[in-house]
């Protein structure tokens, strides 16, 4: 459709050592995708719209306890497990590499949430509402999904498309890590991430960021984990479901299992 | 041939043959991509936006931020990446703020008191009519006004003030939770009128007292990108430690390397301790000058604060401490920090909120010179005044002897009109203040500049809605500034919608006073020429981020960069006070509670802050970091203690302390001192948009109501973290409306044959990380 357009594989870094678990990405990614406003109900039904979300985990017992955050959001899999299960075909990977749901294909038969196994599909049980006036903050950008379809995170495909629209199609050069940066182009959760825990960038951009992480853990799989020279890992890599998003592992100063003598 | 279910299968099967064969004899394979060829509506970029640079006034901090403006209706706000307080980041309450101004509950217009009062029944008026009423008012009763407002600076604050000294009055900041303490601390261990800022991204070592710097405590989101370089910042070698001292598992702690749960209002004694070891084992830093800090006595100065001394009186845990002897635990500590340059101390929040919350930041500040943090990189740095002559760089806020004095007088009738604008001082003072039932006077007139209904507007004779952030100017200088000079700029983004009829506070002051020929000081006819006034006397100054050729050039990019600062124009240094730790060892007192039994920790919500947030809906379902509550008030007890108690998850229990009691539901917290209770503010409204007063008297209650108003010595604040609580079953239950499972979620890997890929949070240790 597009001629001579350039192939990013879209990527991010989320490095667990610098999430602090404040929301802040929460929140963006609901104003700037049209998100149903979760109420008490929502909550209770544990139906609640959060296209990436925190995870709090404890370990350990008083007066050594921790918690640890991590965000999760679809993990734009290469294999991913959504996607074969889906009759209709409503979801696929793009040429940017991205996990894409095609809204009006989507019949609602919830078997790609049912095989997602970090649990980012939601589905549309009830038609979102919003209070008239609220309505005026909807970003025009982003289809309002409608009663009985199911709805993910999309990396903020429209802010990649108006970014590709200014930077690609106007000189013709690559859109990077800096043009991103620039451009103020990022997902709305990488932008906002106020200890910079987020990161994203082309994955084929040799010069991004992102790419280092993504080298080392695609030439070291899971069974030689221990020669990675980074923190890098995938959520549950095991499955090999080849996640788009590498986590880096959180540092432990103070291991709970180590006897020995610290403050 | 009849089309059976056994013709179809012998069908398939031999296209399927065929379909293999045609590829076995050679014939060239198209590859079947699985992809739409549609164009989804994500793909087409259509119209164009605008984005606009302005100041977030969500909290007390003012962010500077972009708003996404498409056809006249702002979008999304976000981080303006080149304000240098937040540096194009923002946190979860910034985005909030849309549903401020998209609010359905917004008070489209003027109205005036109908029922009795605090009925909340008011009745539309004339914006004429309510103008009117406002002048005759202040020509009546103008030497008995009160003008309350948030914590302001800059413009706002200037015209505030100058506003009621026009008339013989007063204005008064109010702030639930007020940096008072903090700001003397600062004052008397710096010499510094203005709060300093932490250079965290340079730091080695952090040792935090109190203070949710992560989270609400004075700058987060600067604080956040802080912390990020402090962990893993390019270019580092070392990635900084962090120990959070206090008693309730707060968000930053959660965050630190180590959590020390020690005992409530026992910080400036570890504080001195450390102090102690420092300079008895002389750790100190190279350019620390001892004699001057301790009056020529050395470690002789603190020889009550001894390890031995103030060991036991922490009372830490055992199984934290490892079969160590709390002292050895106190001289690790000071070894750690002192060893880990440039360290640097902070405190706050309940460490400044108890009676001896000035003692106890004073010792924590303190630190910083023994360790040669002061004034240095990865250490605390200093801010310059305002770039302007007049205009205030630092915000009033009345202290809980304030308010005290302040109801006396509403009572005796010396203060006979108040005027309030963004501030809910009946919901956010402990009752026992009595502030709200003073407010029950027939000869008192009040003026409420609120655009939604709240505690305090519900008891006003007269509501003259303000325009939102959004939608008006203004200014700030933020507080703490990065160590130079900033003065932000704030202007409308977007009109107000066409059935909403508000006005701006500072203009309707403005044009009040001009009618009123109170004028003197207020030469301007609004805000906005007022600023822009302030914007020909930045170009006049020919320094600092804005180039510009001519003062009408200047003011188009002060506007569109969203503020003038000048990285040249930095802070003073400080220098100790001579005997500084002899004065902060005479202060030295052992906290003191009202009633009895355990500890309550009120604390600022993550999302709805003191209140302030409760009636937007993203704030009020942003989940809780550590328990992943929305919409709801909760009791944190340590989960041990519970199952002691009796109490299951969801029990609602009553929290009685010497003033009065609430109701919350239960929620066990495997992180916390068994003594104490931690209660979040923001819930337990009555009045206000519906957002606001989800849930009954059971779920949703304000703890600041029953809080004694005990103050801090030698501040007069309020010393919120000072009371103790007997905490009882009601014997209702109810389900926590939370975000976590039925389940709490811990992580499995570990415990299932050590496994690590189950793991989700994956570790490594710092030697290994890259």
């Amino acid at each position: 459709m597009v001629t001579n357009r350039i192939d990013h594989k879209w990527g991010m870094v989320v490095d667990l050592d610098k999430c602090t678990g404040c929301q802040a990405c929460v929140v963006a990614c609901q104003a700037e995708n049209n998100l149903p406003i979760n109420t008490k109900d929502f909550f209770l039904q544990k139906r609640a719209y959060e296209w990436i979300r925190i995870e709090r985990y404890w370990e350990g017992e008083y007066p050594n306890v921790k918690a640890r955050f991590i965000p999760v959001l679809c993990q734009h899999c290469e294999n991913a497990p959504c996607e074969p299960v889906c009759p209709v075909y409503a979801t696929y990977r793009n040429d940017d590499g991205l996990n894409v749901q095609i809204y009006n294909r989507c019949v609602g038969t919830r078997y790609c949430i049912n095989n997602c196994p970090y649990q980012v599909r939601f589905f549309n049980f009830w038609q979102p509402n919003w209070p008239e006036r609220l309505k005026n903050q909807l970003n025009p950008d982003v289809t309002i999904r409608t009663r009985g379809i199911t709805e993910k995170c999309t990396f903020c495909v429209q802010r990649l498309r108006r970014a590709e629209l200014q930077v690609e199609r106007v000189s013709g050069e690559r859109l990077n890590d800096e043009k991103l940066k620039a451009g103020n182009y990022a997902p709305a959760c990488t932008q906002a991430c106020p200890t910079n825990a987020l990161m994203f960038g082309d994955q084929n951009d040799a010069e991004s960021k992102i790419r280092p992480y993504f080298d080392d853990v695609n030439t070291f799989d899971i069974h030689h984990e221990e020669e990675r020279t980074t923190r890098g890992y995938r959520l549950l890599e095991e499955i090999n479901t080849r996640p788009s998003i590498i986590y880096l592992k959180k540092v432990d100063q103070y291991p709970l299992n180590e006897d020995e003598d610290h403050v | 041939m009849k089309f059976t279910r056994r013709n179809f299968l012998a069908w398939a099967g031999i296209s399927a043959v065929g379909a293999v064969g045609c590829d076995v004899f050679g014939s060239e394979g198209q590859e079947l991509r699985l992809q739409s060829p549609v164009m989804q509506p994500e793909d087409l970029v259509k119209g164009r936006d605008n984005w606009y640079a302005t100041l977030c006034r969500q909290c007390p901090t003012s962010e500077g931020v972009l708003v996404r403006v498409m056809e006249g209706r702002a979008k999304k706000v976000q981080g303006n990446p080149m304000y240098p307080v937040n540096w194009g980041k923002q946190s979860a309450r910034c985005d909030a703020g849309l549903q401020a101004l998209y609010h359905p509950e917004r008070l489209a217009g003027p109205m005036r008191r109908t029922g009795a009062r605090g009925s909340g029944e008011f009745a539309p008026t004339t914006w004429q009519q309510g103008l009117d009423t406002l002048s005759a008012q202040l020509g009546e009763r103008g030497n008995g006004l009160l003008l309350v407002t948030e914590p302001i600076r800059a413009h706002q604050a200037l015209i505030s003030s100058r506003f009621a000294n026009a008339f013989g009055g007063r204005h008064l900041g109010f702030e639930a939770l007020d940096q008072t303490t903090y700001r003397a601390a600062v004052k008397d261990v710096y010499g510094q009128d203005l709060l300093p800022d932490f250079d965290l991204a340079h730091a080695n070592f952090l040792l935090s007292f109190g203070a949710d710097f992560l989270s609400t405590w004075v700058s987060p989101t600067r604080w956040s990108v802080g912390y990020g370089d402090f962990r893993q910042g390019e270019g580092r070698t070392q990635r900084g430690t962090h120990v959070q001292v206090e008693p309730r598992f707060s968000m930053t702690a959660a965050s630190a390397d180590k959590w020390v749960p020690i005992k409530p209002g026992i910080e400036g004694y570890l504080a001195l301790s450390l102090a102690h070891v420092i300079i008895s084992e002389n750790l100190q830093a190279v350019s620390t000058d001892v004699n001057a800090l301790t009056g020529g006595q050395g470690a002789a100065a603190l020889a009550n604060f001894s390890p031995d001394q103030v060991g036991p009186m922490l009372e830490l845990p055992a199984a934290m401490l490892k079969g160590h002897s709390p002292a050895d635990w106190i001289r690790e500590l000071a070894r750690d920090f002192a060893g880990h340059t440039p360290a640097l101390a902070i405190g706050g929040d309940s460490a400044a909120a108890h009676s001896n919350g000035l003692f106890n930041l004073e010792a924590i500040y303190a630190l910083n010179y023994l360790v040669g943090s002061v004034g240095e990189v990865g250490g605390v740095r200093f801010n310059p005044g305002s770039p302007i002559a007049d205009l205030p760089a630092a915000s009033t806020v009345g202290t809980m002897a304030d308010w005290t004095s302040v109801a006396g007088d509403i009572r005796e009738g010396r203060t006979r009109l108040l005027m309030v604008h963004s501030a809910d001082p009946v919901y956010g003072l402990p009752a026992s203040v009595g502030f709200g039932d003073a407010l029950n006077r027939d000869d008192l007139f009040i003026v409420s500049f609120s655009p939604f209904m709240n505690e305090t507007t519900a008891m006003a004779d007269l509501i003259l809605p303000d325009r939102i952030y959004l939608e008006d100017w203004g200014s700030d200088i933020p507080e703490p500034a990065p160590g130079y000079q900033v003065l932000g700029i704030q202007q409308p983004v977007v009109n107000p919608l066409s059935d909403l009829d508000p006005r701006s506070f500072v203009d309707v002051l403005l044009s009040t006073a001009q009618e009123l020929d109170r004028d003197g000081d207020l030469p301007w006819g609004s805000l906005q020429q007022a600023l822009r006034e302030t914007s020909d006397a930045l170009f006049a100054l020919n320094r600092g981020s804005v180039e510009a050729t001519s003062a009408g050039e200047f003011w188009n990019s002060l506007l569109r960069q969203g503020g003038w600062w000048d990285e040249r124009e930095t802070g003073p240094s400080a220098s100790a006070p001579n005997g500084l730790y002899n004065q902060i060892a005479n202060r030295a007192a052992q906290p003191i509670f009202s009633g009895e039994g355990m500890y309550l920790m009120p604390f600022s919500h993550n999302t709805l802050l003191d209140g302030r947030n409760t009636h937007l809906p993203w704030a009020q379902a942003a989940p809780d970091p550590i328990t992943t509550i929305t919409w709801q008030s909760w009791v944190e007890i340590n989960q041990r203690q519970m199952e002691e108690m009796g109490f299951r998850e969801g029990d609602i229990v009553q929290v009685r302390s010497s003033q009065g009691s609430i109701t919350a539901p239960v929620y066990p917290n495997p992180a916390m001192r068994p003594d104490v209770v931690g209660v979040p503010l923001g819930q337990g409204r009555r009045h206000g948009p519906e957002y606001a007063i989800v849930g009954d008297d059971r779920e949703s209650s304000n703890v600041l109501s029953i809080l004694a108003s005990s103050q801090v010595e030698g501040t007069g604040a309020l010393a919120w973290a000072s009371n103790r609580v007997q905490v009882s079953s009601t014997g209702e239950s109810i389900r926590i409306v939370k975000f976590e499972g039925e389940f709490t979620s811990r992580e499995i890997g570990n415990q299932i044959d050590n496994n690590p890929s189950e793991e989700i949070i994956k570790t490594t240790s710092p030697g290994a990380s890259h």
